[in-house]
């Protein structure tokens, strides 16, 4: 522990670390560009600039390490000057081309920009021009003018991914960011150096021109996309007389799952919900409203009492889980995720990816749902009416040569109705909350219910009006039917995320 | 906070009375009726529509129009700042890759609906490239459907300048 002033405040600082950290830490406005938490000090930008009380010139922050008794200025007139000397210098070869910039409202050389007002440019030569729009391959599109060569995406090719792709060409007001020759960014992970870019240099091709950032809405949620349930914000906005749309997925820290970044799988798997959309109940082939189709599932279910196998699927959250099982009980049916687990090798890796594509597959173990085909079989040599949870594989059902009554409830849109008695749609992952177990044990709550089909209802509402004992929510879920059974006794929702051992 | 007591204006005899009030206006009625009798040119109605207003200058918020760029393309980048700024939200923008070398970015639809704009001139204001004006002087705007009032970009294209009346 040190003890350091900053501004006049006195702050108790871990001894060692770099100013910077302790600095943003706690929450002290320092511009920076080349500083990344996940890629450490550069010390290229010079942005950083304090002063320190017996050095004779000011310091980058971002590479001093704290000493105690230290007393810091990051403001004043003298400091002030030196910043406003960096920041002209960065924006001499600057297009200001922010109308058309996608970064424009989160872009960090903006703010300064803005906070400095150095409105008017004292450069009597024309401005070096660089390449814009050049595609460097995954999804990413590179703006050589606006880059200010922080090379943050350069460090995060060569230490996190370490694909080692990119690369600062050329000398002073030519230097520019780019590819090695012949070679095009190609790691899963590539497009977080669009987050990472501090300005609008590096955008997202997928997201490219699609919306202003100040429109967009942010929720926190947890991707469905493997196991590894990595931390997200989704933003999505509502446009006038349209429906929500989800434009673009980004990182959320969390240090224990997947610290600054995501998997450019996951990133892009926004679409998937997105298609969810437009979705309607239908009775054998035919559009019915909401009301009358659940009230058709209750009658289907009484009808088959006893003789109903529901055929759930991984991606349900836990409180969906264990309120099929409660609904299973109830009417005297059986439960089964055959087919539900499944590994994708290829798409596994050591960092974040998992080959383990299911997002809820381990609460199926806790929670002893039979996964098995035996038991799948069993049930279905039995039963007389099948439900599909979260999946809509009929196929799976023909091929074991199943021919009776057949309902889907199911957040994709159907393919084909063709023998199915009831298509009831319910709530994608991202319009219902949920908790999930990733594959390290973790239960994390995803609180994110963007209402992206209003008249489509999320699975526990479903449920809580078939059992009609008004459980609707994920905490009474928990209250009533979770932590009352192992191995969540020790467990709430209020204290999620909690570690399990699986 | 103290109160302020105001004194009550209109208690007098006089005020009361009222006659004194509307001999003072009968006497202005009675100056522009003899004004305007004796001088026909200088009656400020006109009989519109046969007659069209003069006074309309370049500073009055008309219909929107978009501007040009000296070669004769558009000159908006959909930048959402006119749409941003707009406190009726009647400005509907969709953005798309400027193909043609200009520019990067460009409006692939831009329709405001003048139905539900307040004539503020915020989008004016607003807009960091001049690409959006209310000079047209355009001040009376009629159509048949709801439909037609909602402005696509080639309407708000096609729209010009007033030009100045000395």
């Amino acid at each position: 522990m040190a003890h350091i002033t900053v501004d006049g405040t006195l702050l108790e600082v871990t001894e060692g670390a770099l100013l910077i950290e302790e600095l943003l830490h706690n929450k002290i406005n320092i511009p920076h560009f080349c500083y990344h938490p996940s890629l450490g000090k550069d010390g290229n930008c010079r942005m950083c600039m304090v002063e320190i009380e017996g050095q004779k010139r000011p310091q980058i922050a971002c590479d001093t390490p704290i000493k105690n008794g230290m007393i810091v200025r990051t403001k004043g007139a003298k400091i002030d000057q030196v910043k406003r000397a960096m920041l002209e210098l960065e924006l001499i070869n600057h297009p200001i081309d922010c109308p058309i910039c996608d970064q424009a409202g989160e872009c960090q050389l903006q703010n300064y920009y803005m906070d400095v007002g150095l409105y008017e440019s004292r450069l009597s030569t024309p401005k070096t021009h660089g390449q814009k729009r050049v595609d460097l391959g995954a999804n990413v599109v590179l703006d050589q003018e606006r880059c200010v060569l922080c090379t943050r995406c350069v460090r995060f090719t060569q230490n996190i991914a370490k694909t080692n792709e990119l690369g600062v060409l050329k000398r002073a007001d030519h230097s520019v960011i780019t590819t090695f020759p012949g070679t095009q960014l190609s790691s899963p992970y590539a497009m977080n150096v669009v987050d990472l870019c501090p300005v609008g240099a590096l955008t997202n091709k997928d997201f490219r021109f699609h919306k202003r950032v100040w429109f967009l809405q942010s929720q926190e949620a947890i991707c469905n996309g493997c196991a590894r349930g990595c931390s997200l914000f989704v933003d999505h906005h509502k446009e006038k007389y349209k429906e929500e749309v989800i434009y673009r997925y980004r990182p959320r820290l969390n240090v224990d799952v997947n610290g600054y970044f995501i998997c450019d799988a996951g990133r892009l798997s926004y679409k998937n919900e997105n298609a969810c959309q437009g979705v309607h109940p239908l009775i054998r082939g035919k559009i019915s409203e909401s009301e009358y189709a659940e009230g058709k599932l209750l009658k289907l279910l009484k009808r088959h009492q006893g003789k109903t196998l529901w055929l759930i699927s991984s991606t349900l959250s836990v409180e969906e889980m264990v309120r099929v099982q409660q609904v299973a009980r109830t009417y005297g049916s059986f439960v089964s995720a055959y087919g539900a687990l499944y590994e994708d090798v290829s798409f596994g890796d050591t960092f974040l990816k998992c080959s383990d594509r299911s997002s809820n597959g381990r609460s199926l173990k806790l929670l002893h749902i039979d996964a098995s085909e035996g038991y799948f079989e069993t049930a279905l040599d039995e039963a007389t009416l099948v439900i599909t949870v979260g999946r809509n594989d009929v196929d799976t059902l023909d091929a074991k040569g199943y021919s009776n009554s057949v309902v889907i409830v199911s957040q994709q849109p159907l393919e084909a109705c063709e023998g199915v008695e009831l298509f009831l749609p319910m709530s994608s992952h991202m319009a219902r909350d949920g908790s999930f177990i990733n594959i390290d044990g973790r239960i994390q709550y995803s609180a994110c219910a963007i209402p992206l089909s209003p008249d489509v209802k999320p699975l526990l509402s479903i449920l809580a009006n078939v059992l009609n004992d008004g459980v609707f929510t994920c905490k009474e879920v928990w209250e009533h039917h979770l932590s009352d059974r192992a191995p969540f006794l020790d467990v709430s929702f209020e204290n999620l995320p909690i570690k399990i051992d699986l | 906070m103290g109160i302020k007591i105001v004194k009550r204006e209109g208690g007098s005899l006089k005020d009361r009375l009222y006659i004194p009030a509307i001999f003072g206006g009968m006497k202005t009625t009675l100056r522009h009726f003899i004004t305007n009798i004796s001088d026909t040119s200088k009656v400020k109605t006109f009989s519109y529509p046969e007659v069209q207003p003069s006074d309309i200058t370049s500073r009055y918020r008309g219909i929107h129009r978009l501007t040009k760029r000296e070669d004769g393309s558009i000159r908006c980048v959909a930048c959402f700042m006119c749409a941003t700024a707009c406190p009726a939200e009647c400005i509907f923008i969709e953005a798309k890759e400027r193909e043609d070398g200009v520019d990067e970015k460009m409006p692939e639809i831009f329709t405001i609906d003048v139905l539900e704009c307040v004539f503020c001139g915020g989008c004016v204001e607003a807009c960091p490239c001049d690409a959006i004006r209310m000079d047209t002087g355009i001040f009376s705007f009629v159509a048949l459907k709801r439909e037609d009032f909602v402005l696509t970009k080639e309407r708000l294209l096609s729209h010009e300048a007033k030009k100045e009346t000395l």
